[in-house]
């Protein structure tokens, strides 16, 4: 079995069915994935940006990022989660799609990225915590970070055109 | 003018033919669009949570409304530019469509809710309580613009 036709398996399921039958199922999904989007990318954002050193320059890096986290996390499994059902109901139209491909390429990316600074740069926090321009590893992990995700909505709003 | 010349001029202008015309412009236009909601939702989520006493708790209220006021401004400017944009290129589609009067309408309460509350909250010069009334009214208004929006693609 190929895994296009497991994915074809998926959204031929009872699940994947009703969602893309249903007249409101799928559009509330849809919804969630944008609140989802907001709450996750746009706290993400905010810590960047933090990070970059061009906003919330008075508050210490540490104070945005340990607060905000949780929103990103919620943010993240709502978007997870629904992504999960999206992806139910269209398997097969999304699988072969290059650009929905590329999405995943730069969450994987941007997730490394999540890791690496958590295990270098940020280990040093209480040295550079309050500074505005902060040292370069933070700064690139923040640039990366802001740039990466705006490609994941891109090539996630892109997957949509390319479908049809 | 009628409500209806209004939308057919909105319509027929050189940007509408423009955006119609090519395959690329409406959806990079719509990525900065998400670019900017995403921001602008973000900056709305951050501040009225913390008005509501959640999220950046270490920090005090006007500073945080203080210190997102600009990125929260540009945002919303990026968001409601790129929105235009995309509006003239597809007026009359939006004149028939059901959820497209209320996300402006939500749109309108945003913008007038900001100009009227911002300084109170940015000053220090409202009471608690109007503050976290002013913070759902703000968090239901701009989720409601999102919703409204994402909606007019179904309805």
């Amino acid at each position: 079995m190929s895994i296009l036709e497991i994915c074809q398996w998926i959204q031929n399921s009872s699940v994947g069915t009703s969602i893309r039958e249903s007249t409101y199922t799928f559009p509330l999904i849809e919804a969630s994935h944008v609140i989802g989007l907001a709450v996750s990318v746009g706290t993400i954002a905010l810590v960047d940006l933090r990070l970059i050193g061009v906003a919330l320059k008075d508050e210490p890096v540490s104070d945005v990022l340990e607060q905000l986290q949780p929103w990103t996390l919620s943010g993240f499994a709502a978007q997870f989660l629904s992504g999960i059902f999206l992806f139910w109901s269209e398997a097969a139209k999304l699988y072969p799609s290059y650009s929905y491909r590329a999405k995943f390429v730069f969450m994987f990316l941007v997730g490394i990225n999540a890791l690496v600074f958590h295990r270098t740069i940020y280990k040093s926090v209480d040295k550079w915590n309050r500074d505005v321009v902060t040292p370069w590893q933070a700064r690139m992990a923040g640039w990366i970070g802001i740039t990466f995700w705006a490609l994941v909505i891109y090539f996630g709003r892109w997957t949509a055109y390319n479908l049809k | 003018m009628s409500t209806l010349e209004f939308f057919k001029w909105c319509d027929s202008t050189w940007i509408s033919l423009v955006i119609r015309d090519s395959t690329n412009i409406f959806p990079v236009v719509e990525v900065f669009h998400l670019f900017g909601l995403t921001l602008l939702l973000g900056i709305v989520t951050v501040v009225d949570m913390r008005i509501l006493g959640f999220g950046l708790r270490r920090q005090s209220i006007p500073a945080v409304a203080k210190a997102l006021e600009a990125w929260g401004v540009g945002a919303a400017v990026l968001t409601i530019t790129t929105g235009i944009l995309l509006f003239l290129s597809e007026a009359m589609k939006c004149y028939a469509n059901q959820a497209f009067p209320y996300k402006m309408w939500f749109l309108l309460a945003g913008i007038v809710l900001y100009f009227l509350t911002q300084r109170g909250i940015t000053k220090n010069t409202m009471s608690l309580g109007v503050m976290k009334l002013v913070a759902v009214l703000t968090l239901v208004v701009w989720y409601g613009v999102a919703l409204a929006g994402r909606a007019i693609a179904f309805v």
